[in-house]
């Protein structure tokens, strides 16, 4: 095959190496983001995605009042960032053009890759389905139960998963196997 | 490549900056409802024709149809009313908290979050003034702070970030004309 990171030229493995290095601190601090808005747990998924719309789909026939205390140290409880639906429908316009495009470079590294076809074909059905599972998780979880959670929490680890498998096989291919190729 | 190269472009460009607080809730409490040493959360969950007549008044239906007012009070006296409206925007939400006094007038507009991305704009139109522009108004005032700044005052981007706050101050004028006062008279 033509295109082979192995023995590609050295600027070729450069801009590989640059660019999984950039989608890295990319990574690390979108996990840190979603630690921070959403959380790593399916409790605070749910809290998250499916809001009060699961315990109050329906509006009241008549208007309603309800009344309760609050304490200053209430007011100063961090809030669940709650994601409506319109956020959603914003996020997910946002997200997946750019998941797509995340996807289809790491794509683009396994196709380079000295790997099965079965294995690359299956690097790349993950890097695609990933982003797909952590949409479809919120979308599930906030239509359908919030057991649906856990297929966010999947997505995003999955994503996480396809990135360090092709930047461990790319970086040991392309700078740490010896196979007489010309630096 | 060129398509890649373009969509990752487009993709930048609408990215969403993370929100950040710029004054925390419990400060945005005590400065809109001086005094108070209790509080009281009246939710208001808006039946269909009351979501529908908001919407015709603001062109806005609050999160989840539910709108929530902090009511103040020192001992037996209340002090007014405050509540947290949110705007969504292209560049993300922000968040506007309107307080009022016992009269139901505005007492004070505090723009409580943006995002990383609207946070200077945010900054530079409340060093402005723009803030100062909402008091006193009451339910039915059409709240003008973009206006007021004026161009050539402030840069375009703090004058548009003006218009959301604009946006949040006539959600919550309406708001709290319709669904507070007319229950609560002077508290």
């Amino acid at each position: 095959m033509l295109y082979d990171l192995g023995r590609a030229d050295l600027r070729i493995k450069w801009l590989v190496t640059c660019l999984l290095a950039t989608l890295g601190v990319s990574y690390v601090f979108g996990a840190l983001m979603v630690s921070l808005y959403a959380g790593f747990t399916p409790g605070r998924v749910a809290a998250t995605y499916a809001g009060r719309a699961m315990s109050m789909a329906m509006p009241p026939e008549t208007t309603m009042v309800m009344e309760h205390p609050m304490s200053m140290d209430q007011f100063a409880t961090p809030e669940v960032h709650e994601v409506d639906t319109d956020l959603l429908i914003q996020d997910t316009h946002v997200h997946v053009p750019m998941y797509g495009v995340i996807a289809a470079a790491l794509s683009l590294v396994v196709v380079g890759l000295s790997l099965s076809q079965g294995w690359a074909l299956a690097l790349i059905t993950l890097l695609f389905a990933a982003p797909w599972l952590d949409f479809a998780g919120m979308w599930l979880t906030k239509f359908v139960s919030g057991r649906f959670a856990t297929v966010t929490l999947i997505g995003g680890w999955a994503m996480g998963l396809g990135y360090l498998v092709v930047t461990a096989l790319a970086i040991h291919q392309m700078w740490f196997r010896r196979r007489g190729v010309v630096r | 490549m060129n398509l890649l190269l373009r969509g990752a472009a487009i993709a930048a460009v609408l990215h969403i900056t993370p929100a950040v607080v710029l004054v925390k809730r419990p400060d945005a409490v005590r400065a809109l409802l001086p005094g108070a040493d209790s509080y009281l959360a009246r939710e208001v969950h808006l039946s269909d024709p009351d979501a529908h007549r908001l919407h015709e008044l603001v062109d806005w239906s609050p999160e989840d149809g539910v709108l929530t007012f902090y009511r103040g009070q020192a001992g037996a006296t209340g002090v007014g009313a405050l509540t947290f409206v949110r705007v969504d925007t292209p560049h993300g939400p922000i968040e506007v908290a309107v307080g009022f006094t016992p009269q139901g007038a505005v007492r004070g507009v505090i723009v409580t979050k943006a995002t990383v991305e609207m946070k200077p704009w945010v900054l530079e139109a409340v060093g402005a003034g723009l803030v100062e522009r909402y008091r006193a108004l009451k339910p039915g005032d059409v709240p003008a702070g973009a206006a007021a700044l004026g161009r050539g005052h402030v840069g375009n981007l703090a004058g548009y970030i003006a218009g959301e706050v604009d946006k949040g101050v006539a959600r919550a004028l309406a708001a709290y004309g319709t669904f507070y006062a007319v229950r609560n008279a002077g508290a």
